[in-house]
């Protein structure tokens, strides 16, 4: 076993330990323990950036590669299914070193900054354990080098993100949050196991890498159509961890969990599982699969970004945030730009960890306040938390000159590539639509900054039902000076233990960690290190082509497949530059994609480099300029214009009315069929299992009468005649001595008169 | 007439078996003990009537002689018999034998 997977069980295993200590022992440590925390996520921390420094630093080589697995259970020749098999096993490329890295930084981040948000909590030590729970699940998914193990991890991360939600159970829309969020996941994971299911049908593996190699040698027994299906339906599961539409729902609601869970959970690591599993399948996806999966990440941005703009709740406005931006990974991932969106994955980890943690700072000095209607004027208070907000806004925003920028042109410029490919018209309403929400991520977020930061404190204008409507949990705490006066000179920044991390996170989301060239991400180490892996789909079926692309992109059709390295053909056509020059890019960038299609994407990305900066560029600063039209110089009046514009209005500020829409739906919908299905249970099943009772008992009264009439008849008549026969004989046997001469006497008699009637005949 | 007249074997018989008939009939219904020992007495003694006439009209003495030996086997009997009657009346301070049925347990 080589030592760097040795030393990444061992990362793996420390938060289960912390876990276990924590969650048997806490009571029993001094401070609950929460130092057995901080110091095994800083010891795994550690061991992960060794891991990081000696793949991405060291080797430097984006083929690097090691596994190792182990037979966990063999269950032997199964009936109907063949051997079956179950391996563990670790896999550690350059992905996930970086994931395993940036997973326990923020692990370890928000466990320092929890001892100071979560302090005096009755639940302290249980926190923490939950919070090592969490860790060990998340980095389980990351190291895992099969579907199985993977799936697993995915429900432990589920479980503890369950229970992270509703760790103030005693609020009732806590518990409501947590079992909505458990629900909506299920749905997404029944698919993913399903797609699961037919990759195992197919290769009896649910290894990554066996799976492609069969997959790349054409071994896939099935249809096209049952390849596209198995992709969607795994994608499902990211749907559901990763917030997307129709599945997002969850994730705003689950900012109802204490702040810094929604900064490691529900914004850094555990919704980007998703995203980082659809990586880790993307080689399987079909075109077509590609499609849907871009549509749906482009349609989840878009939406997100509409609904953030009006949110009044610091840290929804945050999660719409999320789900926006996990929808540019979604869309990137589809578009095929695979190292954008996972270069977004950690560069939004960062810079989102650090907004909600900061936004945690906010609330802890607000006590508990989180509207940012009664907030403002923060920033001479708290100006440690500002500047790092800021920053990290500015990454968020897509400004130059942050990461934030280097990842999302990248995604952006992949989309612009990948419709130039498909040529159809309807594919441009992807980067359009990604444009679109750079430009509405702008606006919220200068609207949340200057709501929070600028201006002056309006915690007086908070209407006073407002706050017995707000009750919080802890507040009860610290209610005494709370409810009276949280004016300014209650409002102060956050001790060192919560500030560190934000300053930490902050320093993350500049350029220069990530590349050297402030407009070009391309450049720096991670896109470098993560190329697009080639396809194993689309070169090994030429025949089978997707259907979609053999409809809207005929051109591609013209393209003798498969191209073989650095000779792809010129192809006629608008797309003939860009073949060439893809065979050149490939020749000297040493990545050869046999699949034609793939390379001519991964080719008109880089392309659309330029454009996508421009765009964006241009569209941030329209969005932030409309944010200091509307909230700083007050040329357009936000109140006004809602009134204008009402039913919009209404529309993003009831979140689209999806809640609605599902409660009507779904629910309503559950509701009738669990209503049916009682009545069919009442008076079908029931009246089954009734019917057979009732046969039963008459059956029985049957069979009774018959053991008491005939069974018992028998046995009372045999007594009675024994009895009537005894009565009689009896009487004979008087005690007399008379009646027995008597007796002899007739029997002499009697024997005389038959002797006789023998010597007459 | 004659058969009449002249006292023959079958006048003996006929006496011997009135004489059985009527000590059975006292064994069988009289209640005291001892009226029945003397039933019994009666039915011995019909016995050796009959053991008698056969003798005589038989020619020989085989007859005589066995009545002898009843006489005396009766005076042991009746000996014998009233001691049982005298136990069972120490029992059960009455020689009514119809009171007297402990058998029957």
């Amino acid at each position: 076993m080589h030592s760097l997977i040795q030393l990444s069980i061992v990362v793996l295993l420390l938060p289960l330990l912390s876990f276990v200590i924590l969650i048997f022992f806490n009571r029993k440590l001094p401070r609950r323990g929460d130092f057995v925390g901080v110091g095994i996520l800083g010891t795994a921390f550690a061991i992960s950036l060794f891991i990081f420094w000696q793949v991405v630093v060291q080797a430097y080589d984006p083929a690097f590669r090691i596994a190792w697995d182990f037979t966990w259970m063999d269950l032997g020749n199964v009936p109907g299914v063949g051997p079956l098999q179950i391996k563990m096993g670790v896999v550690i490329d350059n992905l996930t070193s970086i994931m395993l890295a940036m997973v326990t930084l923020i692990s370890l981040l928000v466990h320092l900054y929890s001892t100071g948000y979560m302090a005096g909590d009755k639940n302290y030590g249980r926190y923490f354990a939950f919070l090592g729970i969490f860790t060990f699940s998340m980095l389980g998914i990351v190291l895992s080098d099969n579907l199985f193990s993977i799936y697993i991890f995915w429900e432990l991360v589920g479980l503890s993100s369950y229970l992270l939600i509703g760790f103030f159970f005693e609020k009732q829309s806590a518990a409501d949050a947590q079992k909505k969020a458990f629900l909506a996941n299920r749905v997404g994971d029944i698919g993913m196991w399903l797609g699961i299911l037919i990759l195992y049908s197919q290769f009896h593996t649910f290894s990554f890498a066996e799976i492609y190699a069969n997959l790349a040698a054409g071994k896939f027994g099935l249809s096209n159509a049952w390849l596209t299906a198995a992709g969607i339906l795994l994608f499902m599961g990211c749907v559901g961890k990763s917030a997307q539409f129709p599945l997002h729902v969850w994730l705003p609601d689950a900012m109802e969990g204490p702040t810094p869970v929604s900064a490691l959970i529900h914004a850094a690591t555990m919704v980007a599982a998703g995203v980082y599993f659809v990586a880790r399948i993307f080689v399987l996806l079909t075109p077509d699969a590609l499609h849907v999966i871009a549509f749906i990440g482009a349609f989840t941005a878009f939406m997100a970004a509409t609904i953030a703009i009006t949110q009044h709740d610091i840290k929804r406005v945050l999660a719409y945030s999320t789900v926006s931006q996990l929808g540019y990974m979604v869309l990137g991932l589809g578009v095929g730009a695979y190292s954008a969106a996972l270069f977004h994955l950690v560069t939004h980890a960062f810079f989102k960890a650090c907004l909600f943690l900061g936004s945690g700072a906010i609330i802890h000095a607000m006590h508990h306040e989180q509207d940012m209607r009664w907030m403002g004027g923060l920033r001479k208070n708290m100006p440690w938390t500002f500047a790092t907000f800021t920053l990290a806004t500015l990454a968020l925003a897509g400004l130059p000159l942050t990461s934030g920028f280097l990842s999302k042109d990248a995604i952006l410029a992949g989309a612009i590539g990948f419709a130039n490919v498909e040529g159809g018209g309807i594919f441009y309403l992807i980067p359009v639509l990604g444009f679109f929400s750079a430009m509405l991520t702008a606006f919220y977020m200068g609207r949340q900054i200057w709501l929070v930061f600028f201006g002056e404190s309006r915690t007086h204008l908070k209407p006073v039902v407002e706050d017995t409507h707000a009750g919080h949990h802890a507040h009860a705490s610290h209610d005494a000076h709370s409810d009276d006066h949280h004016a300014e000179h209650g409002v102060h920044e956050v001790s060192w233990n919560m500030r560190a991390p934000l300053v930490i996170l902050a320093a993350l989301s500049v350029f220069f960690v990530y590349s050297p060239d402030p407009l070009d991400g391309g450049k720096g180490w991670f896109m470098k290190m993560i190329p697009t892996p080639p396809t194993v789909v689309g070169a090994a079926n030429p025949q089978k082509g997707s259907l979609l692309a053999g409809v809207i992109a005929p051109q591609l059709a013209e393209i003798p497949a498969p191209a073989a390295h650095g000779q792809a053909p010129a192809v006629a056509g608008e797309h003939g530059a860009t073949a060439a020059a893809a065979s050149h890019s490939e020749a000297k960038g040493g990545h050869s994609y046999s699949d034609p299609r793939q390379a001519e994407v991964v080719h008109a990305g880089h392309a659309a480099h330029y454009t996508a900066i421009y765009i964006s560029s241009i569209m941030v600063v329209l969005g932030l300029s409309l944010a200091l039209i509307v909230y700083v110089f007050r040329i357009i009046d936000p109140d006004k214009t809602a009134l204008a514009i009402r039913p919009l209005y209404l529309f993003s500020l009831n979140k689209w009315y999806w809640d609605e829409i599902y409660d009507a739906t779904f629910i309503k919908g559950s509701m009738v069929v669990a209503r049916l299905l009682t009545w069919f249970d009442i008076h079908i099943v029931d009246g089954i299992v009734n019917g057979v009772a009732t046969l039963v008992r008459k059956f029985a009264f049957l069979n009774n009468s018959f053991d008491k009439h005939v069974v018992d008849g028998a046995v009372n008549f045999t007594a009675f005649t024994v009895n009537t026969t005894g009565a009689v004989l009896r009487k004979l046997q008087t005690g007399k001595v008379q009646s027995y001469v008597v007796m002899l006497l007739v029997l002499v008699f009697g024997y005389f008169v038959f002797y006789m009637t023998q010597l007459i005949h | 007439m004659e058969q009449l007249t002249t006292i023959g074997l079958n006048h003996y018989l006929t006496i011997s078996a009135f004489l059985l008939g009527f000590g059975l009939f006292a064994v069988v219904t009289r209640k005291n003990a001892i009226v029945i020992l003397m039933g019994v007495e009666l039915i011995l003694n019909a016995a050796n009537i009959n053991f008698l006439a056969f003798s005589k009209y038989n020619g020989g003495m085989q007859g005589a002689m066995f009545s002898l030996f009843i006489i005396v086997i009766a005076a042991a009997e009746a000996a014998i018999a009233l001691a049982i009657v005298i136990n069972i009346f120490k029992i059960f301070k009455s020689v009514d034998v119809s009171s007297i049925d402990s058998l029957k347990e």
